[in-house]
C-alpha cells in the first residue's frame, strides 16, 4: 500500500492549487460555489471564464486518450477536482466534463465522440441533464417522456425535471422512452440534444430559497437527428447506469468542506465570545474537531474510490457509501457550523453575513447532495442488494 | 498512490486468518475470559513461532524486520477474531523499548519478546484516570545508584502476568507537566509491588498496580531522566493506531455476522435481511466500517513512512471509537434478543468496544488533540 504521490504527480497537483488559487481570487461577490453559476449572470460569466482558463491548460481532457484531446491520467483529474474544490472554484462543467466526456468515450460511436468531445474539452458547450420526471424519480426506469423515431430523426413529447442549470446550457442529454410497448430496461434511448431546438420550453424551479439553479423542461414535437443517441438504440438505461459510475469519489465537495471548517477554525480563533476567543469554548472545539474526523475519514474513502477508478476496478458499493457519507457529513456540518454562529448563522449574503453567508446557504444547499444523484435510500439499497446480497422483495 | 496490499501482506493477513480461524475459536475466547490468567501460554507459543511478538521487531534483535503497516493489517486480523491476551500490550511496551532503549535494553529484551519469553505491560494511568501527563504523580526518587518508586498505577494490561512492567513515573515536579517524567523498566517481582485484576466489561485483565518503595537499578531507567513523556506521547500515538486497527477487525466481524444472521432468520415468512429498515441499517454499518478502513490504512502507511501523523491518528482514534461502539450496538439490536445472551458471540464485540474505546485515550481525548491540530486557540 503507498498513498505517495510521484514528484511529477506533486509538481501537477502544485500547478492545479496554484491556478486555481489565483482564480479563486477573481471570483464575483454573489459567488457561493458550483449551485450559485445556474442563479447569476455574473457567477455564470466567471463559471465560462475559467472553463476558458482550465480548457487552454487542456485540464478539461484529463484522462482522455490522446487521440480526442486527451492529456494527463485519472489521477490528475482526482487532484484536479481536489485543488478545484478546495478553492471552491467553478469552470469544470459537471454533467459535460464529468459525465458525458468519460461516457462518450466508452459508449459512443466514433462520429458522435468526435462530434461533442473537442467543444467540450474546449470548454465552448456547456450541458444539463434531463432525466427525472414528474413521475419517474427514484424510480428513473419508470419514464414516460417518448422519442418515437420517424425515419432520421426522433420526435420527443413529454416533460422532465429538476434539470440542474437548463436554463443556461446549450446541449442537454437524457433518457427517453422509444419503444413503449417495449421491456422495461429495453425501452428507452440515451439521446443527446440542443436545448435551442423548436419545442423546447424551459420554466426556472424557485428552490426552497427563492433562487433557482433548476429548471422543469417540456417537449413539444422536438426534432432531433437519429444520429444523435448513445449506445444501442432502446439500450438507454445501460448508458444510464454507466454515467452514474463516473466521477463519484466526491473529493471535490471534501474538499471544499475541509476549506470551509479552515475558514471556520480562524472565524472561532478572531471572533470573542464572553470575554474569550469563541475557539476556547470546549463544546465548540469538541463539535469541529469531530467534524475533522469525519471529514478525514471521507477523504480516506474517496482516495479509494479514486484509486479503484483509476484501475478500472469501480466498486458500486464504496462509490454508494463514499456518496451517503460526504453528503450527510455536508447536512452535519452546515448544522453544527450555523450552531456555532449562533444568530449568525441565519444571515444571507449581506454585511451581517460571517463568511459571506456560505453556512446560511449550507443549511439548505446540501440537499443537493443527499437527494440527486441516486438519493441516499436508493444508495443504502444498492449497498444492501448489490453488496450485501440482501434479498430484494419486489 | 496504490491502496492495494503488498504480496507480503496479503500473505500475511492470510496466514493470520487461517491461524486465528483455527487455534482460536469463541470457545477458547470464552474460557479466557473466565480463567485467571487472560491468556492461553500455548497459543502465546504458537504466535510467537509465527512471529508475531517480533513483528516490528528488527531483525538484528532476532525479529521480522517488518513494517508498522504490516503490524496493523496483522491486529486487524487479530481484532476480527478478538483473540484475548497481552499481544498488544506487549507490542505497544516494545515500541517504547525500540524508540528509547540503550543498545544493552534493546540486547537483552528484544530478542526474548521476539521469542515470546517475555510478556510486557506499560503502567500509565493513575486514579485520575486521564491520558495525558498531569495524571502522573507516582514517584521515582534518586537513592544511590537507584531510584525507589512509590504509588499506584491503575488499568495496567495484563500487569498480573507481566515479566517487565515499564512505569511511567514523576521524577520533578514542574510547571509544565509533560516536564519531569520518567520511564523505568520493572520487575513484577521485585519487593514492595503487589497487583490485583480489576472487574471490567471486557474482562480483559486491567490490574490496579500498588509499587511500595520499590527499588529499582538506574541502568533500567528507559530513555532520559525527566524527558520520559515524547516518548510516551509516540506510544499513545502508535497504540491508537494499532487499538483502531483491532477495532477495525472487530466491526468487519459485526457486519459480517449481521448480514449473514439476517439472510437466515426467518419472520413474516421472509428472511429478515429482506426488510428496508433493516437492510438501509445494514448500509449504514457497511458505509461505517469502510470509512473507517481506509482512515486506519491512511494513518498506517503515515507512521510507517515516519510522516508527522498526530493529527490523523487521533482523528482515526475518535472516530473508529465511535464507529465500533455504533456498530456493535447495531449488531446487537439487528440480532434482536438472541445477541443480549452471554452464550453469543456478538457480545464479545459490544463489551469489547468500550474497552477499546477507553484504550490509548478515549473519543473526547482525541478530539482535544485534533482541535489543537487543526488550528484552534
Amino acid at each position: 500500500m503507498d498513498l505517495a504521490l510521484t514528484d511529477e504527480q506533486k509538481a501537477r497537483k502544485q500547478e492545479f492549487y496554484d491556478t486555481c488559487k489565483e482564480l479563486e481570487k477573481k471570483k464575483p461577490p454573489n459567488f457561493l460555489g458550483f449551485e450559485t453559476i445556474y442563479e447569476d449572470d455574473e457567477c455564470w460569466e466567471y463559471n465560462l471564464s475559467c472553463a476558458k482558463e482550465f480548457a487552454k491548460k487542456g485540464w478539461l481532457a484529463l484522462g482522455w486518450p490522446p487521440e480526442y484531446g486527451g492529456k494527463g491520467d485519472m489521477m490528475d483529474r482526482v487532484l484536479f477536482a481536489e485543488a478545484r474544490g478546495y478553492h471552491s472554484v467553478p469552470g469544470v462543467d459537471i454533467f459535460g466534463v464529468q459525465m458525458l466526456a468519460p461516457t462518450l468515450l466508452q459508449a459512443a460511436s466514433e462520429g458522435v465522440k468526435k462530434e461533442f468531445l473537442p467543444p467540450i474539452a474546449q470548454g465552448e458547450v456547456m450541458w444539463c441533464e434531463l432525466w427525472s420526471e414528474p413521475n419517474a424519480g427514484s424510480d428513473l426506469a419508470s419514464l414516460s417522456t417518448t422519442a418515437m423515431r420517424k425515419g432520421d430523426e426522433y420526435v420527443i413529447n413529454g416533460q422532465k425535471t429538476w434539470n440542474t442549470g437548463a436554463l443556461k446550457a446549450d446541449w442537454g442529454f437524457g433518457v427517453f422512452k422509444t419503444d413503449p410497448a417495449g421491456r422495461k430496461h429495453h425501452n428507452m434511448t440515451f439521446i443527446l440534444l440542443d436545448m435551442k431546438t423548436p419545442g423546447v420550453t424551459i420554466r426556472p424551479i424557485p428552490y426552497l430559497d427563492g433562487h433557482a439553479p433548476y429548471c422543469e423542461v417540456y417537449f413539444d414535437d422536438v426534432r432531433v437527428p437519429a444520429k444523435n443517441i448513445v449506445g444501442q438504440e432502446h439500450e438507454g438505461w445501460a448508458v444510464v447506469n454507466l454515467l452514474a459510475g463516473f466521477e463519484r469519489s466526491g473529493i471535490n465537495e471534501i474538499m471544499t468542506m475541509i476549506r470551509g471548517l479552515e475558514d471556520l477554525v480562524q472565524f472561532c480563533n478572531q471572533t470573542k465570545r464572553h470575554g474569550q476567543p469563541l475557539a476556547k469554548d470546549p463544546l465548540t472545539r469538541n463539535r469541529l474537531a469531530e467534524l475533522a474526523c469525519q471529514l478525514e475519514a471521507a477523504r480516506a474513502l474517496a482516495y479509494r474510490v479514486a484509486d479503484l477508478q483509476n484501475r478500472n476496478e469501480m466498486s458500486l458499493m464504496d462509490a454508494s457509501a463514499g456518496k451517503i457519507f460526504f453528503s450527510e457529513l455536508g447536512e452535519r456540518f452546515a448544522f453544527v457550523a450555523t450552531d456555532i454562529l449562533g444568530p449568525y448563522g441565519q444571515v444571507k449574503t449581506s454585511r451581517w453575513a460571517p463568511m459571506n453567508g456560505v453556512w446560511e446557504r449550507m443549511f439548505h444547499e446540501h440537499f443537493i447532495t443527499t437527494v440527486s444523484m441516486g438519493t441516499n435510500e436508493i444508495q443504502r439499497n444498492i449497498i444492501a442488494w448489490y453488496g450485501l446480497g440482501l434479498p430484494r422483495i419486489r | 498512490m496504490d491502496l492495494r496490499f503488498t504480496e507480503t501482506q496479503e500473505i500475511l493477513k492470510k496466514m493470520a486468518r487461517d491461524f486465528l480461524t483455527t487455534e482460536c475459536p469463541k470457545t477458547l475466547v470464552r474460557k479466557l475470559e473466565q480463567s485467571d490468567e487472560g491468556y492461553s501460554p500455548e497459543l502465546w507459543k504458537k504466535m510467537a513461532e509465527l512471529g508475531w511478538m517480533g513483528l516490528i521487531i528488527p531483525e538484528e534483535y532476532g525479529g521480522m524486520g517488518y513494517t508498522f503497516q504490516d503490524l496493523v493489517i496483522l491486529l486487524e486480523e487479530i481484532g476480527r477474531n478478538i483473540l484475548p491476551g497481552p499481544l498488544v500490550a506487549t507490542v505497544t511496551s516494545t515500541l517504547l523499548i525500540l524508540e528509547a532503549g540503550t543498545e544493552e535494553q534493546k540486547k537483552e529484551l528484544l530478542p526474548k519478546i521476539a521469542r515470546g519469553e517475555v510478556i510486557l505491560t506499560t503502567a500509565l494511568l493513575e486514579a485520575e484516570g486521564v491520558f495525558d501527563a498531569a495524571g502522573i504523580s507516582v514517584k521515582a526518587t534518586p537513592k544511590g545508584d537507584n531510584f525507589v518508586i512509590d504509588g499506584t498505577k491503575l488499568f495496567v494490561e495484563m500487569a498480573h502476568v507481566a515479566n517487565h512492567i515499564i512505569c511511567v513515573t514523576r521524577t520533578k515536579d514542574s510547571t509544565a507537566p509533560e516536564k519531569g517524567i520518567t520511564l523505568f523498566i520493572v520487575d513484577p517481582k521485585a519487593t514492595g509491588i503487589s497487583h490485583e485484576v480489576i472487574p471490567t466489561i471486557a474482562a480483559d485483565k486491567l490490574c490496579e498496580v500498588h509499587f511500595r518503595d520499590v527499588t529499582v537499578r538506574k541502568s533500567n531507567m528507559l530513555g532520559k531522566l525527566d524527558e520520559g513523556w515524547p516518548i510516551v506521547e509516540m506510544m499513545l500515538r502508535k497504540g491508537a493506531i494499532a487499538k483502531c486497527a483491532e477495532s477495525l477487525g472487530a466491526i468487519e466481524t459485526c457486519v459480517e455476522m449481521t448480514v449473514a444472521y439476517s439472510k437466515e432468520r426467518v419472520q413474516y415468512e421472509r428472511p429478515i435481511g429482506a426488510f428496508q429498515a433493516l437492510q438501509h441499517k445494514m448500509a449504514d454499518m457497511w458505509t461505517a466500517m469502510e470509512t473507517s478502513r481506509y482512515l486506519v490504512y491512511e494513518v498506517a502507511w503515515m507512521e510507517s513512512q515516519g510522516l508527522p501523523c498526530a493529527k490523523e491518528a487521533s482523528m482515526a482514534k475518535s472516530y473508529v471509537n465511535e464507529v465500533y461502539k455504533d456498530v456493535a450496538k447495531w449488531a446487537v439490536r439487528l440480532h434482536g434478543a438472541i445477541a443480549t445472551s452471554a452464550d453469543h458471540d456478538i457480545p464479545f464485540y459490544y463489551r469489547r468496544s468500550k474497552a477499546a474505546d477507553i484504550a490509548f485515550g478515549n473519543t473526547d481525548f482525541h478530539r482535544e488533540i485534533v482541535a489543537q491540530k487543526i488550528g484552534l486557540a
